[in-house]
C-alpha cells in the first residue's frame, strides 16, 4: 500500500510540477496587479499634494510628506467618530450575526412548514426598495434618527449573507448530528447552540467581515439620519465631510467658483484611505485563520 | 454527506403524516422566530414599499407622499418611450451580464487556485493582498485605471514596445472598448474579496476526500474537478441565483467615472439615467419608477432562475 | 473569553456615552444657529478661533453642514419630508423646492431693521427675484461688489503660455486664427520642452459640467457676453442660440482643422479634470480655454513648485474673436447677481430676528474684515500706508486645511462682498489685495504684463459692464428641471453636445459630422428651451422697465 501510493506520488509529480509552476505564475502575477493600486494609493498618501498634482507617482513617492495624515488626523470629531464606528462595527456585526445565524438555521430546516415562504420573503428583499425618503420617514417615526441604533437595528438581517450561512448549514453540516440529536431528545434551541453553531465558525467568521466591514465603511446613514447629532457621528462620515469640500468629483461651477481654489488634494483623500483601511487590514488575519487553513471537520463530522 | 436531504424528510417527519397543526405544534420555537423575523422583515423593507406610490405620481416635497396628485403609469410611458432610457437599460443589461460572467469565473477559479498553493504562508499573503482594492473607493481606482490606460501610460507604452500597436491608443475614446473596460475595472477590484466566500466554503470540504482522491491517483487537476468544485458547487449555485438577480444594478460610479461624451451611448446605466434625469431634477418619479422597474425584472429573474434550479436539483434560494 | 467581550463592550458603552457628554452647551449667552447649504464645503471646528471672535461681536454663532455624497435635491428632498430644518439654508438647485414647501420665511417682512441686508442688492435686483407671492425668501451670496477691484482674477479666456508669448515676442492675439496661427508657429520651432517632454500645443477639457470648455466660445468669439446659455442679441432683444451660428461652425472647423494638423490633445474628450490639471501642471500645454477658478489656483501653485514659472509656463489670458473689429466681453464687472439662489432663513427657525441680525452683524466691516483676512497680526500685517499683507508664514496658512479649520471662519455662504473692503484702501479678499497679487506674479508674467502695457489679467481681457438687467441668463438656464419641455430639452441639448461635438472636431469629413451634429441637436427641440429663455428675457425686461 505504502509503495503504490509512492510510485503514484512519482507518477503525478511531473504534472503536480507543471500545475505548481502555473499556479504560482498566477498568483505572483495576481499579486502585482492588485497590489499595485494600494502601493500607489500608498505612495501618493505620503507625496505632497501640490506636488502630486502633477501626476506620474507610481509607487513611490517624489515628495515626501507627512501632512496629508496630520491634515486627516487633526479633523474635529474624528475621536467620536471612531468610538462610535468601532461600537457600530462590534455591536452591529454581533447583533446581524446572531440573527442571520437564526434565521439560516430556521430556513435550513427543510421540515418547518413556512420554510420557503419565510425564504421566499426574504429573497425579495434583496431587490426591493422603498426609496429615500419613504425609508426616512420611517426611520423617524420609529426614532431611529438621532439615535446610535439606526446603526444597529435596520440593516441588521441582511438576506445575502444569511443565505451564505443557509448554504453552509445545509450542505457541510452532516444531517445525521442533527437527526441523532433529534432521537435524543433535543430541542430545535438545543440543535442550533450545541450541534450546528460550532460547527458553522469558518461561515460565521466569513459573514462576520462581510458585516464588520459593512459596519466599518458606511457612512451614509450617519449623514442622512444622525447629520444634526454630532455625537453619533462616525469616521467615515467625518473623513467624508472632509474628502467632499469641494472635490473636484461633481461639483458645480457655482461651486467651484465660490470656493476659489480651496480643492481638497488627491493626496489626503489617499491617506484618509490607507487609514480607514488600517483597521480592517490588522482585524483579517484573525478571521482569516477560519476560512484559509481550514478546520480539520472530518473529525468531528464521525 | 451524500443523500442527506432525502433522509432529512424520514426522521423528522417519521411513521404517520402529521396535521399541520401538530407541525406548528412540534416546531413552535421555529414558529415564533419565524414570526419574529417576519415582522422585523415586515416594517424594515416592506413598509417602505409604500413609498412606490411616487412612481405613480406627479410627487411633489411640499405635499408628500399622501397629498402628491396620481398620474398613474405616465413616468413608465416616459421612461419606455424615451430612446436614451432603452439605451441605458441595454447597456446596464449587457454590463450586468459581463460583469456577473467574468467576475464570478474569476472569483471561483481564482479561490480554487489559492487554495492550490501548498505553502501556508504564501496563501496568507496572496489572500491578503488580492483583496486590498476592495477598500478602494471608485475614484482611486478609475484614477489609476485612467493613469494606465492613457497615452504614456504603461499599457500603451508595453503594447507599443511590443509593436502590437504603431502608436498608443486611447483606450477610452472607443465605444466597443468601454465594457470591457469596466469588467476589468470590476475583475481587479473585486476578484480577492469575492474569492473570500469561495475559500470559507472550500475549507469545510472533507479532506479526506482529497486524500482518496490521491490514492486513487488522481492529479491536482482532477482532484480539483472531482473533489473542490463539487463541493463548493452548492455556495457557487446560491452565488449564481443571487447575482442573476442583480444583473440591472450593473452599476453606477465605474460608468459615471470612466465614461465620456464619446462613449456615452455605450456608458450610461439606469443609475446613471436616474440621477440626471430624476434625482437631480428634482424629478422623484422617475427614479422610483426606474426602481420598481428593476425590481420586477430582478424578482421575474430570480423566480425564473430559482425553478430552474430545482428541476435540476440544485441548490436553489427559495 | 466571554467575560473578556462582556468588559470590552462595557468599556465601549462607557466611552460613547463620555463622547456623548463631552458637546455641552456653549459659553454664556451666545445664540448658536444652524445652517445647512446644499453644496460641497469645508466644515470648521467647534472651538474656532475667528468663529468665536465673531461670536463675541456679534453674540451669535452658527454651526454650519454642507452637502456629502448627496445631490441638492435629494438633500433637501429628505429635509422637506422630514419636516425640520436648521435655522439657515442654501438650496442650491433645489431652493425652488424649499420656497414650494413653504421652508422659508419672507425676509423682505422683517427687513427694515436691517438696512445692510436691505442694501445687499439694488431694489431693482431684489425685485428680480420676487416670488409671485410678492416676496423675498433668499439673499443671493455672491457676486456683490463694492467697488471692483483691478486685480479681480479673471474668468473665462482663450490662455497662451508666457513663453510662447515671449518667443514671438508679445503680439497681440485678437482672432482665434492669430490664436492657433501662433500656436502652430512656435510647435514647429520648439517641438519640446528644455527637459524634451513633448509639448501638447493644445488641449481642451470636456469632463462632464467642464465641457463649457469645448462648447461656449461661440458665444464669445461674436462679442457676447456670458450669458451662459444663450446670447442676447442687444439689438432686437431676442435670445440667439450659439450652438449653430456660422461663428459656431467657423469655431469647430477651426478646432477640427487644427486637430487634423496635430495641435489638438488627441486625448481632449477622453480625459478627467484630474489628468487635465496634472498636464497644465507638468508646463507642456501651450493654450487652452478655460475659466480661471478651474485650474488657476491648482495649477499656478504646482507650476511655481516645480519652477516651471521660471521657464514661462504660466498663462496669460486673451479675448478672442472670430473675426477683427468686433468689440470682446469675455470679462464682465460688477455685481452679477444670480438670484436662483441663497441664503434663506428656514420656518424651523426659532429666533427669526436674532438670525436677521446675524447676518447683519456679518456684514459690518469689523466682522467682514475677520470673515476674509482674519486677526490683525495674526493673519495678516497692516502697513504703514494702511495697506493689509500677509508674511509668506501667514499665506502659508491659509492653504494648510487642518489650520483653517482650527482658525479660519469665513462663513462663506452668508452674504459677503467682493472687490473692495468696505474700509476702501485694501481688496475684500487677500488674493485680491494688489500688493499681495503682485508679490504672488512670477518675474516672466510680471515681463509679459510689462510688455502688454498691463498689470493684471483683467486688463488683458478690458473690462465690460453689465450688458443689462436679463443678466446673466445663466441664473435661470441653471435651475431649469425636466418638469417644463424647455427644461427638457435643456438636458438633452447638453448630452447631445457632450456625444457630437467631439465627434465633430474628431472627424476626418468635417461637413458630414457637422451635418449630423445639426440633426441630431435639432432632434432635442431646442426651440422649447429657446422660447422659454426668452420668456424668461421678456419678464425681466419687463421688470426692469419699471426702474426706466
Amino acid at each position: 500500500m505504502a509503495n503504490t501510493a509512492t510510485a503514484r506520488k512519482i507518477k503525478s509529480t511531473t504534472s503536480d510540477k507543471v500545475f505548481t509552476v502555473f499556479n504560482t505564475i498566477i498568483m505572483v502575477l495576481f499579486v502585482v496587479i492588485t497590489l499595485y493600486p494600494v502601493l500607489n494609493t500608498l505612495a501618493v498618501a505620503f507625496n505632497d499634494g501640490t506636488d502630486a498634482l502633477r501626476g506620474g507617482i507610481h509607487i513611490w513617492p517624489r515628495m515626501w510628506t507627512m501632512n496629508n495624515f496630520t491634515t486627516v488626523l487633526q479633523k474635529e470629531n474624528l475621536l467620536t467618530g471612531a468610538k462610535i464606528s468601532v461600537l457600530r462595527t462590534v455591536l452591529g456585526t454581533l447583533f446581524s450575526l446572531f440573527l442571520n445565524a437564526v434565521l439560516a438555521f430556521i430556513i435550513s430546516r427543510k421540515e418547518f412548514v413556512f420554510q420557503r415562504s419565510l425564504s421566499l420573503f426574504w429573497v425579495i428583499t434583496m431587490y426591493v426598495n422603498g426609496g429615500l425618503i419613504p425609508v426616512f420617514l420611517l426611520y423617524k417615526a420609529l426614532g431611529l434618527t438621532n439615535s446610535f441604533w439606526v446603526y444597529v437595528i435596520p440593516g441588521a438581517i441582511s438576506c445575502y449573507n444569511m443565505l451564505v450561512i443557509r448554504t453552509y448549514m445545509n450542505n457541510s453540516i452532516p444531517n445525521s448530528l442533527v437527526e441523532s440529536a433529534q432521537i435524543d431528545g433535543a430541542g430545535y434551541t438545543t440543535i442550533f447552540v450545541k450541534i450546528i453553531s460550532p460547527l458553522c465558525k469558518p461561515v460565521y467568521a466569513t459573514v462576520a467581515l462581510f458585516s464588520a466591514v459593512g459596519q466599518w465603511n458606511s457612512w451614509f446613514d450617519a449623514m442622512l439620519y444622525n447629520r444634526m447629532s454630532e455625537k453619533y457621528t462616525t469616521l467615515q462620515y467625518e473623513l467624508m465631510k472632509l474628502l467632499s469640500s469641494v472635490t473636484n468629483q461633481g461639483t458645480s461651477a457655482e461651486a467651484m467658483k465660490n470656493a476659489a481654489g480651496a480643492v481638497t488634494p488627491t493626496s489626503v483623500r489617499a491617506a484618509a484611505t490607507i487609514l480607514t483601511m488600517l483597521p480592517i487590514v490588522c482585524l483579517y488575519p484573525f478571521l482569516q485563520k477560519y476560512f484559509v487553513q481550514g478546520l480539520t471537520l472530518g473529525s468531528v463530522k464521525e | 454527506m451524500v443523500g442527506k436531504s432525502a433522509s432529512a424528510v424520514a426522521v423528522i417527519a417519521p411513521r404517520q403524516e402529521k396535521t399541520f397543526w401538530q407541525k406548528i405544534k412540534e416546531q413552535k420555537v421555529l414558529v415564533l422566530w419565524a414570526l419574529i423575523f417576519f415582522v422585523f422583515g415586515f416594517i424594515f423593507y416592506y413598509l417602505p414599499l409604500g413609498g412606490w406610490v411616487i412612481g405613480f405620481q406627479d410627487y411633489k416635497p411640499k405635499n408628500g407622499l399622501f397629498g402628491s396628485q396620481f398620474i398613474g403609469f405616465d413616468k413608465f410611458i416616459q421612461l419606455f418611450s424615451d430612446v436614451t432610457f432603452l439605451r441605458t437599460l441595454r447597456n446596464t443589461l449587457c454590463m450586468g451580464v459581463l460583469n456577473l460572467a467574468f467576475c464570478f469565473v474569476t472569483a471561483i477559479a481564482f479561490a480554487i487556485l489559492l487554495n492550490e498553493v501548498k505553502s501556508n504562508g504564501g496563501k496568507k499573503v496572496v489572500q491578503t493582498i488580492s483583496y486590498l482594492p476592495h477598500f478602494l473607493s471608485w475614484i482611486i481606482v478609475t484614477g489609476i485605471l485612467h493613469d494606465m490606460l492613457s497615452g504614456s501610460g504603461i499599457v500603451n507604452e508595453i503594447l507599443v514596445g511590443l509593436h502590437i500597436l504603431d502608436q498608443p491608443l486611447n483606450f477610452f475614446a472607443y465605444p466597443q472598448l468601454f465594457w470591457g473596460i469596466v469588467v476589468f475595472a470590476n475583475i481587479w477590484k473585486e476578484t480577492g474579496w469575492n474569492a473570500i466566500i469561495y475559500l470559507a466554503a472550500i475549507t469545510a470540504i472533507d479532506p479526506s476526500l482529497y486524500e482518496a482522491a490521491q490514492i486513487d491517483g488522481a492529479g491536482r487537476w482532477s482532484r480539483i474537478k472531482a473533489v473542490t468544485l463539487p463541493g463548493i458547487r452548492p455556495i457557487i449555485m446560491i452565488q449564481l441565483l443571487m447575482n442573476v438577480g442583480n444583473v440591472l444594478n450593473a452599476g453606477f460610479e465605474v460608468q459615471y467615472l470612466l465614461g465620456n461624451g464619446l462613449v456615452q451611448s455605450v456608458s450610461q446605466t439606469i443609475d446613471i439615467y436616474v440621477l440626471k434625469w430624476g434625482i437631480s431634477q428634482g424629478d422623484y418619479a422617475i427614479g422610483t419608477a426606474a426602481g420598481i422597474f428593476k425590481s420586477v425584472v430582478s424578482i421575474i429573474l430570480i423566480v425564473a432562475a430559482n425553478q430552474i434550479a430545482k428541476r435540476s436539483g440544485e441548490e436553489r434560494l427559495f | 473569553m466571554r467575560k473578556a467581550m462582556a468588559d470590552f463592550l462595557a468599556v465601549l458603552m462607557v466611552l460613547s456615552l463620555a463622547a456623548c457628554g463631552g458637546g455641552g452647551e456653549s459659553d454664556s449667552g451666545v445664540k448658536e444657529f444652524t445652517a445647512f447649504f446644499a453644496v460641497p464645503g469645508s466644515e470648521i471646528n467647534s472651538d474656532n478661533e475667528i468663529q468665536a471672535m465673531i461670536a463675541e461681536i456679534t453674540g451669535a454663532k452658527c454651526k454650519e453642514t454642507w452637502l456629502t455624497g448627496q445631490t441638492a435635491a435629494e438633500a433637501v428632498g429628505t429635509l422637506i419630508a422630514g419636516g425640520e430644518y436648521p435655522d439657515f439654508i442654501d438650496g442650491s438647485d433645489a431652493t425652488q423646492q424649499l420656497y414650494e414647501a413653504g421652508a422659508l420665511i419672507p425676509i423682505d417682512e422683517y427687513w427694515d431693521d436691517y438696512p445692510r441686508i436691505k442694501e445687499f442688492w439694488s431694489e431693482q435686483q431684489w425685485d428680480q427675484i420676487r416670488r409671485d407671492d410678492g416676496h423675498i425668501y433668499w439673499i443671493p451670496q455672491f457676486g456683490r461688489i463694492n467697488e471692483v477691484a483691478t486685480t479681480t482674477t479673471p474668468d473665462e479666456a482663450f490662455w497662451i503660455q508666457v513663453r510662447v508669448l515671449e518667443w514671438a515676442g508679445y503680439p497681440k492675439l485678437e482672432t482665434l486664427d492669430e490664436y492657433f496661427d501662433l500656436i502652430e508657429r512656435y510647435q514647429a520651432a520648439n517641438p519640446t520642452m528644455d527637459d524634451g517632454t513633448p509639448n501638447i500645443p493644445y488641449t481642451i477639457l470636456c469632463d462632464d459640467w467642464r465641457y463649457f470648455c469645448l462648447e461656449n466660445p461661440p458665444e464669445f468669439l461674436d462679442g457676447y457676453p456670458n450669458d451662459g446659455s444663450v446670447i442676447v442679441d442687444t439689438d432686437t432683444m431676442k435670445i440667439v442660440d450659439y450652438n449653430t451660428t456660422p461663428t459656431a461652425k467657423r469655431y469647430f472647423a477651426k478646432l477640427n482643422e487644427e486637430f487634423q494638423k496635430g495641435i489638438i490633445d488627441p486625448e481632449s474628450f477622453t480625459q478627467t479634470y484630474d489628468e487635465y490639471i496634472a498636464k497644465l501642471s507638468t508646463g507642456r500645454v501651450l493654450g487652452m480655454v478655460d475659466q480661471y477658478w478651474n485650474f488657476g489656483y491648482d495649477v499656478t501653485d504646482a507650476l511655481k513648485q516645480a519652477g516651471l514659472d521660471q521657464k514661462g509656463c504660466n498663462y496669460i489670458p486673451f479675448g478672442l474673436t472670430i473675426d477683427k473689429g468686433i468689440h470682446n466681453r469675455w470679462f464682465t464687472g460688477g455685481s452679477i447677481m444670480n438670484g436662483a439662489n441663497g441664503l434663506g432663513i428656514t420656518v424651523s427657525c426659532e429666533d427669526i430676528p436674532g438670525a436677521l441680525q446675524f447676518i447683519e452683524d456679518l456684514l459690518s466691516p469689523e466682522v467682514t474684515t475677520l470673515r476674509s483676512w482674519g486677526v490683525k497680526d495674526v493673519d495678516y500685517m497692516v502697513g504703514e500706508d494702511g495697506l493689509f499683507y500677509k508674511t509668506p508664514e501667514q499665506r502659508a496658512n491659509t492653504a494648510n486645511t487642518a489650520y483653517k479649520a482650527s482658525h479660519v471662519c469665513s462663513y462663506s455662504y452668508f452674504p459677503g462682498y467682493l472687490g473692495m473692503n468696505p474700509d476702501g484702501i485694501n481688496a475684500a479678499r487677500p488674493d485680491l489685495q494688489p500688493g499681495e497679487f503682485y508679490d504672488a506674479l512670477s518675474d516672466d508674467v510680471k515681463k509679459c504684463f510689462d510688455a502688454y502695457g498691463v498689470q493684471t489679467y483683467v486688463q488683458m481681457l478690458g473690462v465690460n459692464d453689465i450688458p443689462g438687467p436679463w443678466f446673466p441668463m445663466y441664473s435661470h438656464s441653471n435651475n431649469m428641471t425636466t418638469a417644463t419641455p424647455g427644461g427638457v430639452a435643456w438636458t438633452r441639448i447638453g448630452e447631445i453636445k457632450h456625444e457630437y461635438l467631439p465627434k465633430v472636431v474628431l472627424s476626418s469629413d468635417f461637413e458630414s459630422a457637422w451635418n449630423e451634429y445639426l440633426e441630431a441637436y435639432a432632434s432635442a427641440k431646442p426651440e422649447d428651451f429657446l422660447s422659454e429663455m426668452q420668456t424668461e428675457l421678456d419678464n425681466r425686461l419687463a421688470l426692469a422697465a419699471k426702474y426706466e
